[in-house]
């Protein structure tokens, strides 16, 4: 059904109540930017100031892993980004609000306002740890950050209260059954339950296939509790298998509120319908794919 | 901070050199490469380093916790403006980053100023050079803290950014106006440069501007094309950008002559504030610690009264128990005995610690304190086996090394300290080196203090001879097995304090009682007393 999905999320990011947000990816090249993009300009047209920064490097020209061309970021004046000092745009001149001391490749992190409209680069905090501490920064800047994740760096939320979308599509599988697959995983090991008492064990530290594997030999039937969902170190089939054979609970949940979908990328071509349809049923989210403005029914 | 010859390795890990260097360490990176400079005054500078320990307590006696406190602060936070004056110098043109380094940096000035007004012994930060260019940058304060390049700076600047928006905003309407049209037709909003049309909703051709990029049996990937009203308003907008770049770069290139023309004042700055970090610290320590200045003389004698070592002192207080000052006079080298756990070795360390302090023109750790600037502080015994070889040697050896080292060099006038020197060969043989030692030592002009278990070394060197008073009584022994217990009521039974003894009588070690404290079984306690009654 038609959507507008930028506002869509919005809306279903402010009921979470959350004030920041993280776009998950199941890879590159899945709609993360897009679905960002999307969002922030629904953040525009509310009126919501907004931060933006990235895990990593977001927003260049081209893929600098794989030359693929990337969606910018065209942001509007008022916006606070967090970008590497060397990335921030000689012309037009940006507000630079602070020099903080993390360090990227290309230069000090540097907390920056919009003044006119432009492309931006944003170039992220090089440690989940850093970037805990630039979204506390960013909102005391604007009333909402939003960040542009990765999947192989989920831990940066940890000890954090955000909202999560998590992206997936045709640029990381390849088939619908895989796309559908690897997300499913993902969101159900985002989803984590809370632990809501009785018999446990507790998990000090990371919850990994091996030890996974010998709580199933051991038939371990009490619930398997972690901190929260970035301790649990498992992915794809063998995130599913887990959670299918084992009560895995968490101290700390973490509130994934939708899902986005890009039938394009790579050289697969996927049904957009099909492939919305069947990443709402496998994880339960309300799912958009943000490039055909539509919510899967 | 560098010990320079002053201490070699082992003695600087015996008095707490790495303590103290930590403890005067400043926040910030100008105080920092001024402090790396800091070498010990040598003997000959006395009344430097007496001037520079005497301003350092008035700086502390000047200024209270808060003020050192939001100093600290304020030099923990300041950036370094060095590289972006370096460029400057070379005439590069600075980023606006680099504006707001120097602006945050101008900022710290005025503020460590304005806290140490008043404050005759620490140099001004603020000079012509700094006034002159926080005034240019000042343009640019965004907020409190923030710099933007304003269009107040430049006149042709603020045309053009007029420009850019009047173009951009034009652009944005052509462009929001072909995006409508688009999404009227298909029903749909345009918020990507890239979309899908599904072909199931498409019912005819695509509307008017619509590019198909790519097609797959169930969809169009689409892009917006642009019309000749959106590529001339965009065609504007661009010209307008291209304007507000050289406007922007304009006023940066002049900014950057400003700071340029400035260089060597705010160099000088860079080096002032170094000094005043640095000099804040060293009086922010000595306010911490309850230091005080010495008299720093030309002659050989270390004498002192209440002294603490104070990396010990904090251990202890982190114990909640109390570090037990000393007093000592030495002219040239002097014995010191006393019980075991009674604080022979942080005596010494004690004597190496004043001295520390005194020779980079620090206040130090005691009432009162006289001395002079030794050229040689070291240390010999417990504590130096491990560090001076990994060879084969014995520990007896490695002494033995180390002492060969110690009486080669030339430095004057020297401090030595020897901690229970010889004490793992026979008592016999080891006494009479150790006799033989202090003789060699009183021969080349050394002060110092030498720890010992041995009786007659002071009677037979001729040398004074120092007590640590010891235990006040045997103290009752704790239940089995608490160790941390069984420290408490020793500390608390001993006496630290030294005394100078006459003659030649050394106390008991209380070795004994002590083992028996420490958890030893009865039965062996019993059995060394029953040795000891019949020698």
């Amino acid at each position: 059904m038609r959507a507008r999905v930028g506002e869509s999320i919005l809306r279903l990011w402010s009921d979470s109540g959350a004030r920041s947000l993280f776009v998950v990816g199941t890879g590159k090249n899945v709609g993360k930017t897009v679905t960002m993009r999307a969002i922030y300009r629904a953040c525009i047209e509310a009126g919501v100031t907004c931060a933006l920064t990235s895990i990593g490097r977001d927003g260049e020209a081209v893929d600098l892993g794989d030359a693929a061309p990337k969606p910018r970021l065209w942001l509007e004046p008022s916006t606070v980004i967090a970008t590497a000092r060397n990335v921030l745009p000689t012309s037009p001149a940006s507000e630079l609000l602070a020099l903080t001391p993390y360090h990227t490749a290309a230069g000090a992190l540097a907390y920056a306002r919009v003044r006119s409209s432009s492309h931006y680069e944003l170039i992220g905090p090089p440690s989940a740890s850093a970037l805990r501490a630039v979204v506390g920064d960013l909102l005391a800047f604007a009333q909402n950050a939003l960040i542009d994740g990765s999947v192989d760096r989920i831990a940066a939320l940890a000890g954090g209260d955000d909202a999560i979308v998590v992206s997936c599509g045709a640029g990381a599988a390849q088939t619908v059954g895989e796309a559908v697959d690897d997300v499913r995983a993902l969101v159900v090991r985002l989803r984590t339950l809370r632990f809501e008492g009785g018999d446990a064990r507790a998990i000090d530290g990371a919850l990994t296939p091996a030890i996974v594997a010998q709580l199933i030999r051991e038939r371990e039937t009490r619930a398997v509790v972690v901190r929260d969902p970035t301790q649990i170190m498992l992915s794809g089939k063998a995130a599913l298998y887990a959670f299918d054979q084992l009560t895995i609970r968490c101290r700390r949940p973490l509130r994934v509120i939708a899902a986005t979908v890009a039938s394009i990328g790579g050289e697969q071509v996927f049904d957009p319908r099909a492939l919305a349809r069947d990443v709402a049923r496998a994880t339960g989210l309300p799912t958009f794919d943000v490039y055909a403005a539509e919510r899967a029914a | 901070m560098n010990p320079g010859r002053l201490l070699d390795g082992v003695s600087a890990q015996a008095i707490g050199f790495a303590w103290l260097r930590a403890a005067l360490a400043p926040a910030s990176v100008y105080g920092q490469a001024r402090f790396s400079d800091l070498v010990p005054f040598d003997p000959g500078e006395e009344g430097v380093a007496g001037e520079r320990a005497a301003r350092i307590a008035r700086i502390a006696a000047h200024l209270d916790r808060a003020a050192f406190d939001e100093a600290r602060d304020v030099a923990g936070n300041v950036p370094d403006a060095g590289q972006s004056i370096a460029r400057a110098t070379m005439g590069d043109t600075l980023d606006d980053a680099g504006f707001l380094e120097l602006q945050r940096f101008f900022d710290a000035c005025i503020r460590l100023d304005a806290l140490t007004a008043g404050c005759a012994d620490l140099p001004r930060t603020i000079g012509a050079s700094l006034r002159e260019c926080a005034r240019a940058l000042e343009t640019g304060r965004a907020g409190r803290l923030g710099f933007y390049l304003d269009e107040r700076f430049d006149a042709a600047l603020a045309s053009s950014r007029a420009a850019l928006a009047q173009t951009q905003a034009e652009y944005d309407s052509a462009r929001g106006r072909a995006n409508a049209a688009v999404a009227a037709v298909l029903d749909r909003e345009i918020s990507q440069p890239e979309f899908i049309v599904m072909r199931d909703d498409l019912h005819g051709p695509l509307p008017p501007g619509v590019r198909v990029v790519r097609e797959t049996p169930s969809y169009l990937l689409c892009e917006l094309d642009s019309d000749e009203t959106v590529l001339s308003a965009l065609r504007r907008r661009d010209e307008a950008a291209a304007a507000v770049a050289l406007a922007e770069e304009a006023v940066r290139e002049r900014l950057s002559a400003v700071i340029r023309a400035h260089a060597a004042g705010l160099g000088a700055a860079m080096q002032a504030f170094g000094e005043v970090d640095v000099l804040l610290t060293a009086a922010r320590f000595t306010q911490q610690h309850h230091c005080t200045v010495p008299t720093i003389t030309r002659e050989g004698t270390l004498a002192f009264e209440g002294a603490r070592f104070l990396p010990l002192e904090i251990e202890l207080q982190r114990e909640r128990r109390a570090f037990a000052p000393i007093d000592l006079h030495l002219e040239d080298i002097a014995v010191l005995t006393g019980p075991n756990m009674g604080g022979k070795s942080a005596a010494l360390r004690t004597c190496g610690f004043i001295a520390l302090c005194a020779a980079f023109g620090v206040p130090v750790p005691a009432q009162r304190a006289s001395l002079p600037l030794f050229a040689d502080i070291a240390w010999l015994g417990i504590g130096s086996e491990s560090e001076r070889d990994g060879t084969l040697l014995s520990s007896f050896a490695r002494e033995v090394v180390g002492l060969r080292e110690m009486l080669s060099r030339q430095a004057r006038p020297r401090l030595v300290l020897l901690d229970e020197f010889a004490r793992t060969t026979t008592p016999r043989e080891g006494k009479a080196l150790l006799i033989a030692v202090i003789g060699r030592l009183r021969a080349l002009g050394a002060c110092g203090l030498v720890a010992t278990h041995l009786g007659g070394v002071a009677e037979a060197s001729a040398v004074r001879h120092y007590a640590v008073r010891g235990l006040r009584g045997i103290p009752q022994k704790p239940g089995a097995g608490n160790l941390t217990h069984a420290l408490e009521i020793l500390a608390a039974s001993m006496d630290y304090t030294l005394e100078e003894v006459r003659g030649d009588r050394v106390r008991e070690a209380d070795a004994i009682a002590l083992a028996s404290l420490l958890g030893i079984e009865s039965r062996v306690i019993d059995a060394a007393y029953d040795a000891l009654e019949l020698e």
